[in-house]
């Protein structure tokens, strides 16, 4: 290694400055990044770095014709940090006073700031000479002293940013109206992040060039935010990735001999793929296992409207498994977490429904006998029915439920005949309800007509006795206090509102 | 006669050509707890963030002890919205909590071991402690909601500001909710929550404000809980309300039970 290492140093003298320069730009990038991503700045990173060829042109233009000095580095950096502080004011300016949302603008002003570089370097050619292809993919190979003390310069200024400034700039990542209520200026630290990330986009273009050093900015931090639950560990294991992912590509760019700035980004896209994968909590496998190893509610629910349908609500976990099929671990492993949410309770060798899992159950033959009959009058054909229904009975979200009911007139059988639950979650003593919700035997109080037509035959006040439906289920009958008996329809029921009474 | 606490005149704010505010006046005596109450987009966020200066009115002022917004600078504590909050930011319970703080600790300066340790205080009340070096995002809602708790108290402000604290808890932590915010109040603070069920409304809070880009009613639950109000705010969403309604007529039916009965 040593061997190889020092055969590097003499083929290429460039090596301990290209190694030095990739450290400062890969921590500085790194660190940067996670900042970029909390607030969701990855599209305006990728704009600045465009942005810059209008810059560096520019700064090298400046210097060229005013001080005849060639390639000025210091200059350039200027040049580029005010080309991407152009292009975010101009972007928030459209943004503000057009209907153009920001990611559109974004790609407009940076695509035009790029070619307006493009445009100054070629009518500028006599001068300016700068190797694009250098700009492009990065001059690793030929970093120059200038280089190097930009680069260390800027990331002593970023870091030191990042320390001093630490509370704020979290803050404001955080909950700005917060930081603001507090006299943050919450405005002049999106300005100076802004900043920051234009001068570490504008070193990293040395090292992997304009179209990868975004790559240098936003992965290493995603990998980190793949690990990490809090911040400071997120810029310090960003800021690590950064430098292993320069270091490692470019060892075996030089190698097997391609280019180093590519090879640094793939390296750190390797990384975040594998991280991506292992990760002990946010990882793909670890997603994996806790979906293999968790219940899902289906399961839970199927198992619930079973115990419903035995005997007495009590049925052992043999009966259980030749009634319901499937695997005998997971069936085992449903039953102890609906114990644990006291749904369920063991009785002997049984379990048996609490009354909080009884409620929860005939929540569920309610959707399910309702969708049932949904189903039915939509057309699904018979045989599909059951199953259609079994799968759509996990959709018993209350209001979804009511308006069914609702729309399919308030039915008292399914279309095998069965009993639909009643309605328990609002038909409680005291509530206030469409008459065309109670069932036979249900008694309530008039509290409100919303039809004047109405009000011949009802008072406010007056007590109802609910009768039988007749008419297939399509009238509705009931009882007035002087013993007479009215037939209503649907839509009449539902325009008197009754408090239930307490029997 | 003391000053009022939150003193709001005449606020239009707007993000468009629609103003989401518009003429809203209204001033809460220290020690209160008011309700905003309002279907949603009606600007009751909007006003929050108004009175905690980080929106800028186009007309009309706040004025918080009798100081304007842009001078109160952390006496305004404040719990968002849970659909504002980045619920996978890389930060813990413990840490939320000590942003309370940050409005107290100049910049250069670190934070001092007062800071934690009012932090702590501020996790023990909402019965956080436990759970202190948790990721925000591994808390159930209801937990959730006690974390930002916390930190408004750690800031030890005399008035409170709460976006919804109630939306999606459990029937548990809003009671533990609503005691922290009584025992609040009881300490003298001020009080200005978002609520959105008009079925608690009337028990939960001192005053109610109906708000729907203007003020429709400000004052008792009695005098903002009217059909009337109601309907004109909630237009064609009144069926999910009738209980509501309903329970004030009976209400006021059983207060004249025992008039009678005297
Ligand atoms: N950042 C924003 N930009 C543009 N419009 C907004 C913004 N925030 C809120 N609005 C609009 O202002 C109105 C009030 O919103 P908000 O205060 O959030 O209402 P609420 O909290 O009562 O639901 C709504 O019409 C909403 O669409
Ligand atoms: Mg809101």
């Amino acid at each position: 290694m040593i061997d190889w290492l020092t055969e590097l140093q003499r083929s290429n003298p460039h090596l301990i400055k290209a190694l030095l320069v990739g450290t400062l730009v890969s921590t500085a990038c790194g660190v940067t990044g996670c900042w970029i991503i909390l607030r969701r700045m990855a599209f305006l990173a990728d704009a600045l770095a465009h942005a810059m060829l209008a810059g560096v042109v520019a700064g090298f233009l400046v210097m060229k014709l005013l001080f005849a000095s060639q390639s000025y580095a210091p200059a350039m950096l200027i040049g580029s940090v005010f080309a991407a502080l152009f292009t975010v004011v101009v972007v928030g300016w459209v943004s503000r006073v057009s209907r153009i949302k920001e990611d559109t603008v974004i790609g407009i002003t940076y695509t035009g700031v790029f070619a307006l570089g493009g445009v100054l370097l070629s009518f500028f050619s006599r001068h300016v000479h700068i190797d694009v292809v250098h700009f492009l993919t990065g001059q690793l190979l030929a970093v120059r002293m200038a280089d190097l003390w930009a680069m260390a310069f800027v990331t002593v200024f970023v870091l030191s940013v990042y320390i001093l400034f630490y509370r704020s700039l979290q803050l404001v990542a955080f909950d700005r109206v917060l930081a603001a209520s507090i006299g943050i200026p919450v405005l002049a630290f999106d300005y100076l992040l802004t900043a920051c990330t234009s001068f570490v986009v504008v070193s990293g273009v040395n090292v992997v060039g304009v179209i990868l050093v975004v790559g240098l900015l936003i992965i290493p931090a995603a990998t980190a935010y793949l690990l990490c639950d809090r911040l400071p560990r997120m810029l310090a294991l960003s800021a690590l990735f950064g430098w292993t992912s320069f270091i490692v590509g470019y060892l075996w760019a030089e190698a097997v001999n391609v280019a180093p700035g590519s090879a640094v980004v793939v390296t750190g896209a390797a990384q975040f793929f594998v991280v991506l994968l292992i990760a002990p909590r946010y990882g793909v496998l670890a997603d994996w296992l806790r979906r293999r190893r968790m219940i899902p509610q289906m399961l839970i629910e199927d198992v619930l409207r079973s115990v419903l349908k035995s005997r007495q609500d009590t049925i052992s976990l043999a009966q259980l498994v030749t009634l319901m099929g499937g695997s005998v671990d997971r069936l085992t492993q449903a039953v102890k977490q609906l114990i644990r949410e006291g749904l369920l309770v063991r009785d002997g060798e049984n379990v048996r429904l609490t009354d909080q899992g009884r409620d929860y159950a005939m929540r569920l033959q309610r959707a399910h006998r309702l969708w049932e009959t949904y189903l039915a009058s939509v057309g699904t054909p018979q045989r599909e029915l059951h199953d259609r229904a079994d799968a759509m009975e996990h959709v018993h979200d209350e209001q979804a439920v009511d308006y069914l009911d609702d729309r399919l007139g308030h039915p008292l059988h399914d279309p095998h005949g069965s009993e639909i639950p009643e309605d328990f979650v609002h038909l409680v003593p005291g509530a206030v309800v469409p008459l065309a919700m109670l069932r036979e035997g249900h008694r309530g109080e008039v509290v409100r007509l919303e039809n004047e037509s109405l009000e011949s035959d009802f008072a406010l006040g007056m007590l109802l006795t609910v009768k039988a439906r007749s008419r297939d289920g399509h009238q509705w009958n009931v009882e007035l206090p002087d013993g007479r008996v009215l037939g209503l329809s649907h839509q009449e029921a539902d325009r008197v509102w009754v408090k239930l009474r307490v029997e | 006669m003391t000053e009022p606490a939150i003193d709001v005149e005449h606020l239009t704010v707007s993000y468009g050509p629609v103003p989401a505010l518009l003429d809203v006046s209204f001033s809460v005596p220290p020690g209160t707890l008011v309700g905003v109450i309002g279907p949603n987009g009606s600007g009751k966020s909007t006003l929050i963030k108004t009175i905690l200066g980080f929106l800028k009115p186009d007309v009309g002022q706040v004025r918080v002890f009798g100081q304007p917004t842009d001078r109160i600078k952390g006496s305004v504590a404040y719990v968002p919205q849970r659909s504002a909050v980045d619920w996978d930011f890389p930060v813990t319970v413990r840490e939320v909590a000590l942003m309370g703080r940050y409005g107290k600790v100049p910049w250069y300066r670190s934070l001092s071991p007062e800071d934690y340790a009012a932090a702590e205080e501020a996790l023990r009340r909402v019965r956080m402690q436990q759970l202190a070096d948790r990721q925000i995002g591994q808390l159930s809602g209801g937990q959730q909601q006690r974390v930002f708790m916390a930190r408004a108290m750690a800031q030890g402000a005399q008035v409170l500001l709460l976006d919804e604290p109630f939306a999606g808890v459990d029937a548990a932590t809003e009671s533990a909710i609503l005691d922290v915010l009584r025992e609040t109040k009881a300490a003298g603070r001020t009080l200005v929550v978002v609520h959105h069920d008009l079925a608690t409304a009337a028990e939960y809070f001192d005053r109610l404000l109906l708000l729907k880009q203007r003020v429709y009613a400000y004052g008792e639950p009695r005098e903002v809980l009217r059909a009337d109000l109601l309907t004109q705010v909630y237009e064609g969403r009144l069926r999910v309300f009738a209980q509501v309604l309903e329970g004030g007529d009976a209400e006021e039916r059983g207060d004249e039970g025992e008039r009678a009965d005297r």
